[in-house]
């Protein structure tokens, strides 16, 4: 049967390239269900990678206590505002009395502008304690060094700065030991960060700087907007995350009729928000394209059926040579699939090359599998929308096949 | 000598809107290896229905066909394909070949179905081309050959598989009368050499070629002789 297959490989192809224009109209629907496919795995690939690096610094063993949930369903915003302050000493007494918490950073930010000589750069910066980089292991000193605990005591004016920081101000100097100006203040450069990208490819984690949580309470805040960052020594973040809520109920000494008046946010309810976003962007785009591939399936069929209907006295013919039904339903499933498998490749070559654009914004790749899978999806194609048009071939009687003008 | 193919009354009827055809209605023959027979009649009287029947594309409504002792009218879909395949070969008055393929190509086509590997395939098929002198034009197509030589590709391709009988209809009616002698030569050679030809025809100059000419009228046989043997006086 392999020279039966051969032939209807070359019959299927003759058929294809001797009607060209008519073949790429019909493989334009699969082309660009295919295309959509991939593409769209590609985007969502890339999108996932995305949002793992960007969580590097927020791990499964970090809590974030801040005055608001970051997704707050029941909550009004406006109560959330309006609830006390996380203090600074919530740190030390989480230490002491929870078994979970290995270090705790309390952090305070704000915006502004970071200024050297003529150059200026509209940034991000922080104040922190020396713990800070053990709760964030995404961080690292690429140059120079992170500030000490004196001079996190004393307030000393010095700043580590991220690479997008030390690019923009120093695009050709070493920025260590220089000095530069926030506000009416100036800082000296102690340390540069390596570079970390972009969060979701959103803004630059590198565009910002960070300085003792002493100096910037004592330059812009004592009693301003905190957040503590607390590095646990478990992964199971949910006991933890129990104890440290019970800890900062009797803080905060609420009764226990009332509410959390804090939130306790966890990489988790980062994670479940970001899938609740990658199904409603891939249900939506898997939708779209399924749509495309059916239409795309229906053009097939209708242009086998012209096949067939043109070629019904040369399956006459063949069926008087000896053709038995099974063959002559290879022949036209084998056109069907040709087609299909031809558009799902050029669909699929397209997508690569529009990845690169991609990738540009989202690192990405175009996953194997997905690469795989979209050829065997074309096929199947091939396979479904053939199958009437080819059937029908097979059960045309050949004595009315042989007289059909 | 054993019967090659023994029809038993044979009928064949069509229902053509309600009504009754009966294309065939009793048909008896039998025909031996090595016969060269010529079924005429006017048109309408089943000679093309008694061709089918014959070169099983067709099924008996009743009666009794046997072809080399296989019982053919209580066969399905694939033995027929088969039975064609490998003992009938099919000559068409408009030729029928595949338009796209060369010559070659064209007579490789039932080996294709019989499952014969292609290096075999194409020694049998550069053999039946030679046969009838077309071996300096099996890479062409079709349209780049006269009717005469599309028609003896065609003779090709029905002998390439060894059949036991070759089946010709109107060989000649699309064809010149020169093109139409060239033919009907190569057929009483192939005849000598030990084939068994049924031809349909209504041209009496061409039925005369046969041995034994069988006359249709109203799906029944009128008339069954043996004709003299004249084409090897004329030819």
């Amino acid at each position: 049967m392999i020279g039966l297959f051969w032939e209807n490989l070359r019959i299927s192809l003759g058929s294809i390239f001797s009607n060209k224009s008519r073949s790429i109209l019909t493989a334009l629907g699969i082309i660009i269900g295919v295309l959509s496919v991939t593409l769209m795995g590609t985007l969502i690939s890339g999108l996932d990678r995305t949002f793992e690096k960007s969580m590097a610094g927020f791990r499964s063993d970090v809590l974030m206590i801040s005055r608001m949930e970051w997704f707050s369903g029941d909550v009004d915003w406006w109560e959330m505002r309006n609830r006390p302050r996380i203090r600074e000493e919530y740190g030390e007494k989480l230490l002491e009395r929870s078994q979970f918490v290995e270090a705790v950073a309390p952090v305070s930010e704000r915006g502004g502008s970071i200024i050297r000589g003529d150059r200026r750069i509209d940034s991000r910066f922080f104040g922190t304690t020396t713990d800070y980089l053990a709760t964030n292991t995404s961080v690292e000193v690429e140059k120079g060094r992170f500030f000490s605990d004196g001079e996190q005591r004393s307030g000393a004016r010095v700043l580590v700065i991220g690479g997008d920081v030390a690019d923009g101000l120093f695009p050709d100097e070493d920025p260590l030991d220089k000095y530069v100006k926030i506000g009416n203040y100036k800082f000296r450069v102690i340390g540069v960060l390596k570079k970390m990208g972009k969060f979701m490819g959103l803004f630059s984690m590198d565009n910002q700087a960070t300085m003792p949580l002493g100096t910037y309470k004592r330059l812009y805040a004592r009693r301003g907007w905190m957040t503590m960052r607390v590095k646990l020594n478990t992964d199971q973040a949910d006991l933890a995350r129990e104890e440290v809520r019970g800890i900062l109920r009797q803080l905060r000494r609420l009764k226990p009729t009332e509410k959390d008046n804090f939130g306790i946010n966890q990489s988790s309810t980062l994670e479940a928000q970001y899938k609740a976003i990658k199904l409603a962007i891939g249900g939506t785009g898997l939708f779209i394209t399924a749509l495309s591939l059916i239409v795309g399936g229906i053009g097939i069929m209708n242009i086998m059926f012209v096949s067939v209907k043109e070629r019904t006295r040369e399956i006459g013919v063949r069926k008087a040579l000896g053709a038995t039904q099974t063959m002559i339903l290879g022949q036209f499933l084998m056109e069907a699939v040709m087609i299909c498998l031809i558009a799902g490749l050029m669909g699929m070559g397209l997508a690569y090359g529009l990845s690169f654009i991609i990738d540009k914004f989202f690192p990405s790749a175009m996953p194997i599998g997905l690469a795989i899978g979209s050829i065997m999806l074309s096929v199947t194609i091939g396979v479904v929308s053939g199958l009437i048009p080819s059937y029908k071939a097979a059960r045309l009687d050949p004595i009315d096949a042989l007289r059909y003008e | 000598m054993a019967d090659l193919i023994s029809l038993n009354s044979i009928k064949r009827h069509y229902d053509v809107g309600g009504e009754i055809v009966r294309a065939l209605d009793g048909v008896d023959l039998t025909i031996n290896k090595n016969e060269y027979i010529s079924i005429m009649g006017p048109s309408g009287s089943g000679k093309s229905t008694l061709m089918n029947m014959i070169g099983c594309l067709d099924s008996p409504s009743e009666g009794i066909y046997e072809f080399e002792g296989e019982l053919v009218h209580e066969m399905d879909d694939n033995q027929l394909a088969s039975i064609r395949n490998r003992k009938i070969g099919f000559v068409f008055q408009t030729f029928n070949l595949l338009p796209k393929a060369t010559a070659l190509r064209n007579v490789e086509v039932p080996l294709i179905y019989a499952n014969i590997s292609r290096s075999e395939r194409i020694e049998k098929a550069k053999k039946a081309l030679d046969a009838v002198g077309l071996n300096d034009r099996m890479h062409h197509k079709p349209n780049e050959l006269s009717g005469g030589q599309r028609q003896r590709v065609a003779i090709a391709r029905a002998l390439v598989n060894d059949p036991s009988i070759l089946l010709a209809d109107e060989p000649t009616g699309n064809l010149d009368s020169k093109s139409g002698v060239e033919i009907m030569k190569i057929l009483d050679s192939l005849h000598d050499d030990g084939n068994t030809i049924i031809l349909v025809t209504h041209e009496e100059y061409i039925a005369d070629h046969a041995d034994r000419t069988i006359h249709l009228f109203d799906g029944k046989i009128k008339e069954d002789r043996k004709t003299s043997k004249r084409r090897s006086v004329s030819s």
